[in-house]
């Protein structure tokens, strides 16, 4: 099987609120000029997310689309979850019960 | 099981890191909450700091202080803050576009309280946050 070199897993850790959210961001577009614009974000050590982290998402999944990838979440602990339905982004990110799922089948 | 709990801080970032802590600590004092309810409250404690600290003027001098009242039927928070008034019908509650970055905050808490009251209160703005408990 030929090497994926167009898919970057990406794992924040802690809260992902306005302090963490720009710097996620900009991981994600570094990863699309990268060539990578297949990104996994693991949640699996995230604790808690708000709207700042929730925007940050929504840039990194316009950025890999605009450049023919796609992103996908992973391990997503319960309040994320919560607040990924209450916002109804769950529409548009679907979250995958581990990274390897979420990492085949674009 | 009641309680009380005020925190005193400037309104930046770094700050709501120090809610978060508080909040931490009133699940570990107070183990007959819900972890459901106090992990909503969180959030919306969040949003409405986040606020403040993003629109908040003049930018990075004002001051807040958060105060949470943990009672039988409800948890209370009132974030007052010392910066200008907000205007008129500064916020929306109204959940924004799919693909939109931004304007989340206040629709989010919103979505997880019983009641979310703004007004201004002679020198400072008050932000009161309730959420009934399940």
């Amino acid at each position: 099987m030929a090497e994926d070199t167009r898919t970057a897993v990406l794992q924040p850790t802690g809260r992902l609120n306005m302090v963490a959210a720009p710097a996620l961001k900009s991981l994600i577009e570094e990863s699309v000029a990268e060539g990578r614009d297949r990104v996994v974000v693991d949640f699996s050590d995230v604790v808690f997310i708000d709207s700042s982290g929730l925007g940050a998402l929504i840039a990194g999944l316009k950025c890999t689309r605009q450049a023919g990838g796609d992103l996908r979440i992973a391990q997503v602990p319960e309040q994320v979850m919560t607040v990924l339905r209450l916002t109804n982004l769950d529409r548009v990110l679907r979250a995958h019960p581990t990274v390897a799922d979420a990492s085949h089948d674009w | 099981m009641t309680g009380d709990y005020v925190l005193d801080g400037l309104a930046v970032p770094d700050s709501l890191d120090l809610l978060h802590d508080l909040l931490e600590q009133v699940g570990v004092e107070h183990p007959e909450l819900a972890a459901s309810d106090l992990m909503l409250f969180e959030t919306a404690v969040i949003e409405v700091a986040g606020n403040v600290v993003e629109h908040g003027k003049p930018p990075g001098e004002v001051r807040w202080q958060f105060r949470l009242a943990v009672r039988p039927d409800r948890l209370e928070g009132t974030l007052s803050d010392s910066g200008e008034e907000y205007p008129g019908g500064a916020w929306g509650t109204d959940m924004p576009d799919l693909m939109d970055e931004d304007g989340r905050g206040l629709a989010l808490a919103t979505a997880v309280l019983e009641s979310l009251v703004y007004q201004r209160s002679g020198e400072v703005n008050e932000w009161t946050m309730v959420r009934a408990l399940s």
